[in-house]
């Protein structure tokens, strides 16, 4: 390597360098140079001065209304996904409720107006109608629950708001 | 409150973990999202939207990864959303020319409060800021998150998702670029 090319190679480094993204065989080897070059220190402190002037740049800072207001909002945000989640919840419990009573109404309603030997029995007779308005009265009941629990969450919101 | 706990409590839902989070990393989001998209009013609702989005992916958030770099990567990503939005062409060209130097981000240095025997490294703070403005975002950013956030160049590729190579790429192009401007504008004695 002449020296022209060293200058050159050295020079081209210097942002790098500066910025500190050179291997430290590479480092060395730049602080070598501008130790014993002049001009290619002069040429090193010049990209010195900005990148110090960049480091001291002033802290632009977030409005203090504005902090406390993305803490209000990522608090209802939460507050509003932790409600979502026990919607489900009770939703799904319901769901389970309903059909269980569906299938289980059944057998325990011809148990209890036949007795035992009723499951011999593949009669429907008019029993049919009893059970279904039965199995309905449950998934309404647990519908209006659904409903009356979704309100009540809603209406303690706009009260804790 | 650790960092590593604050996040561990925030996925469990826990507001004042929400608060030690905001407090510590609060002055961070914001320069970084001013720097990105330059004006306050922008920056601020980018700030917000930060924080949601933290609340709604912290529970994705890998433990194993920085968390400096996970936060700055989300901002980042509603800011280019919000570049691509407003402006298709802002990500990669430089602003215009004539645009007037006196810009938020010189009035927020010059603002600062001084002596006036420190008027000097104010104005070169000013002059450089004004600089800084008119680079391109990947060159802005790259300059804010090594020199201003002082993140480490794996760090940086990490919140850009580019290579090394990369990332120092546009530290060089940038710093060359920030160096013409000064020069072109105020001269060599900056």
């Amino acid at each position: 390597m002449n020296g022209i090319d060293e200058h050159a190679q050295i020079r081209e480094q210097l942002p790098l360098f500066v910025a500190g993204a050179l291997d430290a065989q590479t480092e060395a080897q730049i602080a070598r140079h501008a130790a014993s070059c002049p001009a290619c220190a002069a040429e090193l402190e010049r990209w010195q001065l900005i990148s110090g002037g960049l480091r001291r740049l002033p802290t632009p800072q977030p409005s203090q209304s504005l902090v406390a207001r993305t803490r209000t909002a990522v608090a209802e945000q939460i507050a509003e996904r932790a409600e979502q989640g026990q919607n489900r919840t009770v939703l799904i419990l319901l769901v389970c409720f309903s059909w269980i009573v569906t299938i289980a109404g059944w057998p325990l309603f011809r148990f209890l107006t036949g007795g035992v030997l009723s499951f011999l029995d593949i009669r429907f007779h008019q029993a049919w109608l009893v059970f279904a308005i039965v199995s309905g009265l449950t998934w309404l009941a647990s519908g209006s629950a659904a409903v009356l629990l979704s309100a009540r969450r809603q209406q303690e919101r706009r009260v804790a708001l | 409150m650790g960092i590593e706990a604050a996040v561990l409590q925030l996925r469990r839902g826990d507001l004042d973990a929400l608060s030690t989070l905001i407090a510590r990393y609060q002055n961070r989001v914001y320069r970084y999202l001013l720097r990105l998209v330059r004006q306050p009013a922008e920056a601020e609702d980018l700030f917000q939207q930060t924080w949601l989005r933290v609340a709604e992916k912290i529970r994705s958030y890998d433990p194993g990864r920085n968390f400096d770099a996970w936060l700055l990567t989300l901002a980042r990503n509603l800011a280019f959303d919000h570049l691509r939005r407003i402006q298709p062409s802002s990500l990669d060209e430089p602003v215009d020319d004539n645009a007037p130097q006196e810009t938020r981000l010189s009035r927020l240095a010059a603002s600062d409060p001084g002596p006036h025997d420190q008027s000097l490294a104010r104005e070169q703070a000013r002059h450089l800021a004004a600089a800084l403005e008119t680079l391109p975002v990947i060159y802005r950013e790259v300059l804010s998150l090594r020199f201003e956030e002082e993140m480490k160049i794996e760090e940086i590729a990490d919140v850009l998702g580019t290579p090394l190579s990369t990332v120092k790429s546009r530290l060089r192009r940038g710093l060359e670029q920030l160096r013409q401007t000064i020069e072109a504008s105020y001269g060599k004695a900056q």
